[in-house]
């Protein structure tokens, strides 16, 4: 029998070309980072079970699951809304983590699907980063529209994805998070790279904190 | 065009797909076809084949795929593609469905 070895790896292995891109004259207009080693469950209620899920989350994450599409930071996790009556459960990942809790806690009220590496996180920022984000998506992310904790399910080139706004960077720019299917990664990555050459890439890959 | 999903707000209509008339209702077999089959096969008939070709407001199905995956139920006009109300159709996200169906 063949023994084999299972690497966790970054569908990015390859896309990912850590460093500056495109205009290199002054400051970077765009930083796009990959983010790894996370953990990631899909929450759906049963039917008729919504109250009974968002109690439970309750109870385990300290704050109630959004109803509307928001981010809301928990106790173990950060909680995506990502439709109706269901959330995402986003935490780094730890030895410590408390996510086998879940099965037992939604045992019978929620459906739960561990995306932890189904999923590709990246993030973007930058003062030119909504510029190249309105190249590929069509949502308002204005300030007004989409202010921090504004999180919405929605399409990149026909590839569905989660996008979400964390507080503002160190450097008070706006931060956005785009969750994809990680088959659909590296085609993302290029779109999101191409779209940002004109103002200054700067590219690189972080671990989840 | 864009569409006012009643749980993620307005988005570009490339981001739904169209069913159809959300009139017909679905004939329950059981109860037509109380007095033989025929009843009912008639109105699966009418159900799955004819529909009204409308111009004017209709009530449609629109389907949300490329965000939150739900079912709609959407007022449109027809002749000028206005949208009027939009509204999740019975049974999205957990709610329990009625009986009958819609």
């Amino acid at each position: 029998m063949v023994d084999y070895l299972w690497n966790a790896q970054s569908p990015l292995q390859k896309e990912l070309v850590a460093g500056r891109h495109g205009v290199t004259a002054g400051q970077a207009g765009v930083t796009l980072t990959e983010i790894r080693g996370i953990m990631l469950v899909q929450v759906m209620a049963r039917r008729g079970k919504a109250v009974e899920t968002a109690k439970a989350a309750k109870k385990l994450f300290g704050v109630e699951p959004p109803s509307t599409p928001k981010a809301v930071i928990g106790k173990i996790a950060t909680l995506i809304w990502s439709g109706p009556d269901q959330f995402l459960a986003f935490a780094a990942r730890s030895a410590d983590s408390q996510f086998g809790k879940l099965a037992e806690v939604f045992a019978g009220i929620a459906s739960l699907s561990d995306q932890s590496d189904g999923r590709c996180l990246s993030q973007i920022s930058g003062p030119r980063a909504r510029e190249a984000l309105a190249k590929f998506s069509s949502l308002d992310l204005d300030d007004t529209m989409f202010p921090p904790g504004a999180t919405a399910t929605s399409s990149v080139d026909h590839t569905p994805v989660n996008i979400w706004r964390d507080a503002n960077g160190a450097d008070g720019e706006a931060v956005f998070n785009l969750l994809v299917f990680t088959s659909f990664a590296d085609s993302l990555w290029k779109t999101i790279v191409a779209s940002a050459l004109e103002y200054g890439l700067e590219a690189s890959s972080a671990h989840a904190e | 065009m864009r569409i006012a999903c009643p749980f993620c707000g307005e988005r570009e209509s490339g981001e739904f797909t169209y069913l159809g008339d959300a009139s017909p209702k679905r004939p329950n077999f059981a109860v037509d076809s109380v007095a033989g089959p025929e009843p009912a096969e008639d109105a699966f008939y009418d159900y799955v084949y004819l529909r009204d070709n409308v111009a004017g407001v209709m009530r449609e199905y629109w389907y949300h795929g490329g965000g939150c995956r739900s079912w709609l139920i959407a007022e449109r006009n027809t002749v000028t593609h206005e949208f009027g109300s939009v509204t999740a159709a019975p049974g999205a996200g957990a709610t329990k469905l009625a009986q009958a169906g819609e």
